[in-house]
């Protein structure tokens, strides 16, 4: 598959509802960068953004996880194109 | 005398050979049906404690085999992962491993398992199969699995696995026979799965196990999944009652961290993620979809209940309703118990003759458990309510629409279902807190927990609301009103002070969360209503033996010594007792918030809990007990006097004395309960002191205004 024409990295808090995203990185605090990828929020998941601003909610794994903004800002998500899934 | 050896060698043999009983131990991440499969499994024989040292539950069940014999089960708390992140898991974690000296070691582990969210399941599974005991796989919520489109083949987990997995819908029994079938198998299979440990990481694993079998005591394979584990997480969650480390082990984990840390390799991040490409191999094989995921119904309710506008339409009603409830529909059994009892309390005046074992039956036994037993209604409400909104998946909702307000004090979402919780009890709320990873945050949380108003704080509402407002001329909306005031000054105060807490006591970086919305479900009434009677009849033994005791205590204090004056007044008598010297020694502290001695003895002996302050009043005030009791109360404490013949109960005090239980910490089970939960008397002990020095200074600014004011 060719690479998507875009593709820049953005946190997840700025990911539109609706919107499939792969992750690509995860910052900051290390045991909770730890528990997240446990939880199955790890590099090249997909990730879909179900609602939220300030709070994300999103879909991982078959999971609906809740992310508080700072989480969510920790989490840096790079845009899949429509259908990519 | 020495049994011969036919005797005490058969007995001796069955407690120490392989008939004896096994013990399970039944693990699982929240939300997976654990604990109905729990119940399923054991029905009413449980044993429910405390593990030493931490406030968290230890259930304890009897199963029974297929052959009858009894089995243990012991139900841990649900947990993502065994590298612990708080107190829960990290019970979860030492009992497996066998760190708790008050658990035994569990022989044999049955796992849990969401069928319809398997890969993120089995990452617990994994990492309890390393440890080398027998287990049994549940795949439970088959039904949910297979209606959102994922066909899962057990029998070829269970070849792949090498462990027993069983197909199972605890919600409506099934699968529990061949579950009972497979915990009564004596030959249960050891895990065949074989995991190789990433390259970079076996030399320190081979070097922690080693260290762990020799200075630690550990079997090899327990070590091995120890070591794998301290690797992960480097022991950073730790509880009261775990065995520590042998210094040895300590040094080698420490040496490797440094080494690595100078590398800059990632060996957490490289062990999870090799954890689950073995897991994403499994699941390929094992899991047939049969269609594409759409959005299921969770996610379509979702859509409503989570939404910015309607989201908070609803958690407004809910909240509105559980209000609601509390204050109207508890009304008719509580009038009920209210009669009852002052039936009794009437028919022991009547047919006892005057004397001061009569005194002591009326006004301390019977008034004193009133003053607290007419309260039960409203607490079985309350936590009918919690329990509705947790068993539906309703709680996490409402934690993630008040992350956002949380946020602004420094809390996240979780902070919130210890708080709403509170409004029950600060008791099951401050346990609640066990679901914050951070220390810091679920400390500010436990600070602040009992300034939300609890159910003990009704009684003393709604007495004095009794007494500000004559029931005839105003209308009930303002007493509501009122009611609901003392509320918000209570939440508003739980944020204030959690805002103050995190800017000065506890400053740390923003607080990061990450929680699961489970899937709605059904509220599951049996469960719900088995949770209320426990609650109930905790409730309830508390008012028999240490309520009870304070009210025999108390009419004690307050009737001897009797007064020299056979004929003097009860006022006289009072103030002559050994309560009245004591609340006289008090009253200079709070006679600057418009409160005498006799107020004061009942802020002493409510220091026990709040409810008390109502029999006190009704035991310092001698009240008679015949007809309906908080309108007794209410009209003499309307009548009660200062010295100078000034009204002592003016709505001024009234309205004080409301905003000063708002505030102070009156409960010493909540004091326990904190001290257990921080581990150390200084948590408590601050506490006390800030409440209630707020309390005083708030009632002094209060008092003094009105005063001024002209009130």
């Amino acid at each position: 598959m060719s690479r998507p024409p875009f593709n820049a990295r953005m946190p997840l808090c700025q990911l539109a509802a609706g919107a499939t995203a792969r992750i690509c990185e995860i910052t900051g605090d290390e045991s909770f960068v730890q528990r997240l990828r446990e939880m199955g929020f790890g590099e090249a998941a997909l990730v879909t953004k179900i609602s939220g601003s300030k709070t994300s909610l999103c879909h991982v794994n078959g999971t609906r996880l809740a992310l508080n903004h700072d989480a969510a800002m920790s989490v840096l998500v790079e845009l899949l194109p429509l259908g990519a899934r | 005398m020495k049994l011969p050896p036919h005797i005490s060698l058969p007995e001796k043999k069955r407690v120490a050979g392989p008939e004896r009983s096994p013990v399970y131990a039944m693990v699982g991440n929240p939300n997976c049906g654990k604990t109905t499969l729990f119940n399923a499994l054991t029905g009413l024989r449980q044993k429910v404690g405390n593990y030493p040292g931490v406030t968290i539950e230890k259930k304890i069940g009897e199963a029974y085999s297929q052959h009858g014999r009894p089995m243990k089960v012991i139900d841990l708390p649900g947990a993502y992962s065994l590298a612990a992140r708080s107190p829960d898991e990290a019970v979860l974690r030492d009992v497996l491993l066998g760190r708790r000296a008050d658990t035994p070691q569990p022989d044999r582990i049955i796992c849990v398992v969401d069928s319809s969210n398997l890969e993120r399941n089995l990452y617990l599974v994994h990492q309890i199969l390393d440890l080398g005991r027998p287990v049994i796989v549940v795949l439970n919520m088959m039904d949910v699995a297979t209606t959102a489109g994922h066909l899962i083949d057990p029998k070829k987990l269970e070849e792949s696995l090498g462990v027993t997995v069983i197909p199972c819908e605890a919600v409506h029994h099934k699968g529990l026979v061949e579950l009972r079938l497979a915990m009564s198998r004596a030959d249960l299979p050891l895990a065949r799965h074989r995991w190789d440990v990433p390259a970079p990481i076996a030399p320190a694993v081979a070097d922690l196990q080693a260290s762990l079998v020799q200075y630690d005591t550990r079997s090899p394979l327990v070590a091995r999944a120890e070591a794998l584990l301290l690797l992960t997480d480097f022991d950073s969650v730790r509880v009261a009652g775990s065995t520590p480390l042998s210094s040895r082990t300590i040094e080698i984990l420490a040496s490797w961290r440094k080494r690595w840390e100078g590398e800059g390799t990632d060996w957490s991040a490289t062990l999870i993620r090799s954890r689950y490409e073995a897991i994403n191999r499994l699941c390929a094989d094992v899991i047939r979809r049969t269609r594409e995921q759409g959005p299921s119904v969770s996610d379509r309710i979702d859509a409503v209940l989570v939404h910015s506008i309607f989201g908070w339409l609803f958690f407004g009603a809910v909240m509105a309703a559980l209000f609601f409830s509390i204050f109207t529909l508890a009304e008719y059994p509580k009038n009920w118990i209210d009669d009852h009892m002052t039936a009794l309390g009437g028919w022991v005046q009547g047919s006892m003759a005057v004397g001061d074992l009569r005194d002591l039956l009326t006004h301390g036994v019977i008034d004193g458990v009133k003053g607290i037993v007419v309260f039960l209604p409203q607490i079985l409400i309350l936590f009918f309510f919690v329990g509705l909104l947790e068993s539906t998946g309703y709680m996490a909702r409402a934690a993630f629409l008040m992350d956002r307000p949380m946020s602004k004090v420094g809390l996240h979402g979780k902070s919130f279902i210890p708080l709403l919780g509170s409004y029950a009890c600060a008791i099951p709320g401050i346990m609640a807190t066990r679901t914050i990873e951070n220390a810091k945050d679920r400390l500010v949380t436990i600070l602040v927990a009992p300034l939300m108003s609890c159910s003990a704080r009704l009684p003393v509402y709604l007495l004095m609301i009794a007494t500000l407002l004559p029931s005839t001329t105003v209308a009930t909306t303002t007493k509501v009103g009122l009611m609901l005031l003392m509320y918000a000054i209570g939440t508003l105060g739980a944020f204030g002070f959690a805002w103050l807490f995190k800017r000065t006591l506890f400053k740390s970086a923003p607080p990061l969360m990450i929680m699961e919305l489970p899937p709605y479900q059904r509220p599951r009434l049996p469960e719900i209503t088995r949770q209320m009677i426990e609650r109930a009849w905790l409730f309830l033994k508390n008012a028999g033996t240490i309520i009870l005791g304070i009210s025999i205590l108390l009419w004690f204090f307050s009737t001897y010594p009797k007064h020299p004056d056979p004929s003097a007044t009860p006022d006289a008598q009072i103030a002559y007792s050994l309560a009245g010297r004591a609340g006289k020694i008090l009253e200079p502290v709070i006679k600057p918030l418009g409160f005498d001695w006799r107020i004061g003895v009942g802020l002493v002996t409510s220091f026990y809990a709040r409810e008390v302050f109502v029999s006190s009043m009704a035991v310092i005030f001698g009240v008679e007990s015949k007809d309906d009791n908080t309108a007794a109360i209410r009209d003499a404490l309307r009548s009660a006097k200062w010295p100078d013949g000034a009204v002592l109960f003016t709505p001024l005090v009234c309205f004080t004395l409301m905003v000063y239980y708002v505030f102070a910490m009156q409960c010493m089970s909540t004091v326990a309960v904190v001290k257990r939960e921080t581990n150390s008397w200084r948590w408590p002990l601050f506490q006390i002191a800030y409440m209630t020095g707020t309390a005083w200074v708030v009632c002094f600014v209060i008092y003094q205004t009105g005063r001024a004011l002209g009130f």
